[in-house]
């Protein structure tokens, strides 16, 4: 069950066979997948009411910034002006900044910036890091030595300064601040890949594969990633509510997106400095920001709920560990082990609520 | 023990040299260097800028140079700053007191409110109290520190007419205008942690007044205060330990922006300024000292918490 899947089961069109093989048997009707998907979805929207709600505010986050320039009442760079700082009016929804840009448009506009770079980002490090994390786990011995020193190396920098240093260092831009976010965030998705790979290896069926002469490039991908896939996208879900804090802070700090783009880090930026005379500058983007990380940490939240108890043990810690901790299971292991059976108890309130009777 | 924390220590010193490496092939991986950006504006000569590049040793391969910087650590000598040509040591000390102070007293707050609300919550359970508590919780979970900052900046600028005065002064100095500064700061970073402590003693909580030994103290006829206070909370705060320790390193992380948004001059600002100058010595300075106070602080919370919980001990698995 993935986010992707979740998201696109709207369209529940099978895709279509390929012209070009007539003479191949009829392979097994790919709309079983299909249904399969449906049925996985309407489980989870029956069994985490929280997490749909989620699901229903993420689509409607994405339908609007995909019609960005259709739902918004205005350009969001085009200035306005004879309309400066304007409180929110009739014509103005939710008022104009300090070149006379209308708000309600640069907020639903930033909504599209933090889905590009929430998108890209995390689609880029989940397919590297899952890369690194499976290939160092299988193969194990130096490569695997060599390439997790590494990944620790980069997790022990704390992720604001890594992003600080790698963005300046390249110029602010939306490509670079992707570039930048990629390099902090990989580690995590290596780590939990590598984890899961780990485990899967030592499985009956993997050596099965392996006894009847399959090669390793057959193995990885068509038993150790199938079986593994799933925590790496619960956490993609949890992570992408980081990456668009992080978008924010960075361009925030304006090295991020560049100024004419509208963003929402670059907005309350822009807002600090008229506090008291247009507080609707802080308040708007504010509340776009955290509603959607919101959401995303809630669907991240019931979808780790949803799936297998180990899963959700290791998701868990992983995302205890996003931001630059991953290295203290190594380090501390004392502190690793009390902290995940500490965690595991705040798994099964669900994080978000439901706590189970207590045993009497 | 002592070969165990050793151990931990060769692994931790490792780690730091792996960022140093990476550290500095990052930065020499991309065009333009401090002096470039330096003499642009001068409009210096060709000889002028070799001369200064020579000066700062950067005419030399990126191996030499990581070589004379390691060589400089071992002898406390962490470079000097481009800029104002001062030793990087004494720029660093001067500003790490400011950090210290907004990331000890954030940790504070966020584990008193977060206590309080964790264990209200968990008394009140099922309640309105507690179902408005665990939202808030939530809510702080999501909302990121610098946000909460700017709300409530724009809160007290709109209802009050009051922002916090614009330069710093130490707490010694004029201690009503460091705390004013200090406040939106603190409240900020803390509520983070608040939010996770909250939710972590409020299950935690629940667990242990569920639990035998707890209707064992109830049995014999012990106020319910003291129930809740002495022995369910007790149990609990070996959690929050936990849990803060893995907090504080975000927290140090996170007062970049703190500090920029509210003129706090500490490392946080130290390193977002010499990021914008480029100015390499006090980056990759600043940079380390984040991993190293990182490795060396989770090491010693690790320490600690097998200290204080006879329960975790080397070698003996949990249960």
């Amino acid at each position: 069950m993935t986010q992707e899947n979740l998201l696109t089961d709207t369209q529940p069109a099978a895709p279509p066979r390929p012209a070009c093989a007539p003479a191949e048997a009829p392979r097994p009707p790919r709309r079983s997948t299909v249904r399969r998907v449906v049925r996985g979805v309407r489980d989870f929207v029956r069994a985490q009411p929280l997490g749909a709600t989620a699901l229903v505010l993420i689509c409607l986050f994405v339908l609007i910034a995909i019609l960005a320039p259709v739902v918004a009442p205005y350009d969001p760079i085009v200035q306005h002006r004879r309309n400066i700082l304007e409180p929110p009016s009739a014509e103005f929804l939710l008022g104009t900044d300090d070149l006379g840009r209308d708000v309600l448009s640069r907020a639903i506009h930033g909504a599209r910036t933090s889905l590009v770079i929430g998108v890209m980002t995390t689609l880029i490090s989940l397919a590297l890091g899952t890369a690194i994390g499976v290939v160092s786990g299988y193969f194990g011995r130096g490569l695997d030595i060599v390439i997790q020193r590494v990944m620790d190396a980069v997790q022990a920098i704390p992720g604001i300064v890594l992003l600080l240093f790698i963005a300046v260092v390249l110029g602010p831009s939306v490509r670079n601040t992707i570039i930048a976010l990629t390099v902090v965030i990989t580690p995590s998705f290596n780590r939990i890949a590598r984890a899961e790979t780990l485990r899967v290896r030592q499985e009956p069926y993997v050596e099965a594969a392996r006894a009847t002469g399959a090669g390793a490039p057959r193995i990885l991908t068509r038993h150790i990633l199938p079986n593994m896939i799933a925590s790496v996208f619960t956490l993609g879900s949890l992570i992408f509510a980081g990456v668009i804090i992080a978008e924010s802070a960075l361009s925030f700090l304006g090295i991020g997106a560049p100024p004419p783009t509208p963003s929402w880090g670059l907005m309350l930026s822009e807002g600090v400095r008229y506090v008291e005379r247009a507080p609707w500058l802080i308040v708007v983007p504010a509340i776009a920001l955290s509603i959607a990380v919101f959401s995303f940490n809630l669907l991240g939240d019931a979808l780790r709920d949803h799936l297998d108890p180990r899963v959700q043990r290791l998701v868990v810690q992983e995302r205890r560990g996003w931001w630059g901790r991953r290295l203290i299971s190594r380090l501390a292991p004392s502190l690793a082990q009390g902290a995940e059976r500490l965690e595991s108890t705040d798994t099964r309130t669900g994080g978000t609520g439901r706590v189970p009777d207590p045993p009497r | 023990m002592i070969a165990y924390a050793l151990r931990r220590l060769g692994y931790g010193a490792v780690v730091l040299v792996l960022v140093t490496v990476i550290v500095f092939v990052i930065m020499r991986l991309v065009p333009g260097d401090a002096v470039s950006l330096q003499l642009q504006e001068v409009g210096a000569s060709k000889e002028e800028a070799d001369a200064l590049r020579a000066e700062f040793g950067l005419d030399a391969p990126v191996w030499v140079q990581l070589w004379n910087w390691l060589g400089g650590v071992v002898q406390g000598d962490l470079g000097t700053s481009f800029y104002s040509r001062e030793p990087v040591v004494d720029l660093f000390l001067a500003r790490v007191p400011v950090t210290i102070q907004l990331g000890l007293l954030a940790i504070l707050v966020g584990s008193l409110l977060g206590l309080t609300i964790g264990v209200v919550a968990a008394v009140t359970r099922g309640s309105a109290v507690d179902g408005t508590l665990r939202l808030i919780a939530v809510a702080f979970l999501s909302v990121p520190n610098f946000v909460v900052a700017l709300l409530t900046l724009t809160a007290l600028a709109i209802w009050f007419a009051w922002s916090p005065p614009l330069v710093y002064a130490g707490p010694t100095e004029d201690f009503a205008s460091w705390a004013q500064q200090v406040a939106i700061p603190v409240l900020a970073l803390g509520t983070g942690g608040m939010a996770a402590v909250a939710r972590l003693t409020r299950s935690s909580m629940l667990e242990s007044l569920g639990s035998d030994y707890i209707r064992t103290v109830r049995a014999k006829g012990v106020r319910e205060k003291t129930v809740v206070l002495k022995h369910a909370l007790r149990n609990s705060t070996i959690a929050v330990l936990t849990l803060l320790g893995l907090e504080l390193a975000t927290i140090l992380g996170g007062t970049v922006i703190i500090e920029q948004m509210f003129g706090l001059p500490g490392t946080g600002q130290l390193i977002y300024q010499a990021v914008l100058d480029r100015d390499y010595p006090v980056v990759v300075a600043c940079t380390i000292f984040y991993a190293a106070l990182f490795v060396i602080m989770i090491i010693v919370i690790d320490l600690l918490y097998a200290l204080v919980d006879p329960r975790i001990r080397h070698g003996r698995a949990l249960s």
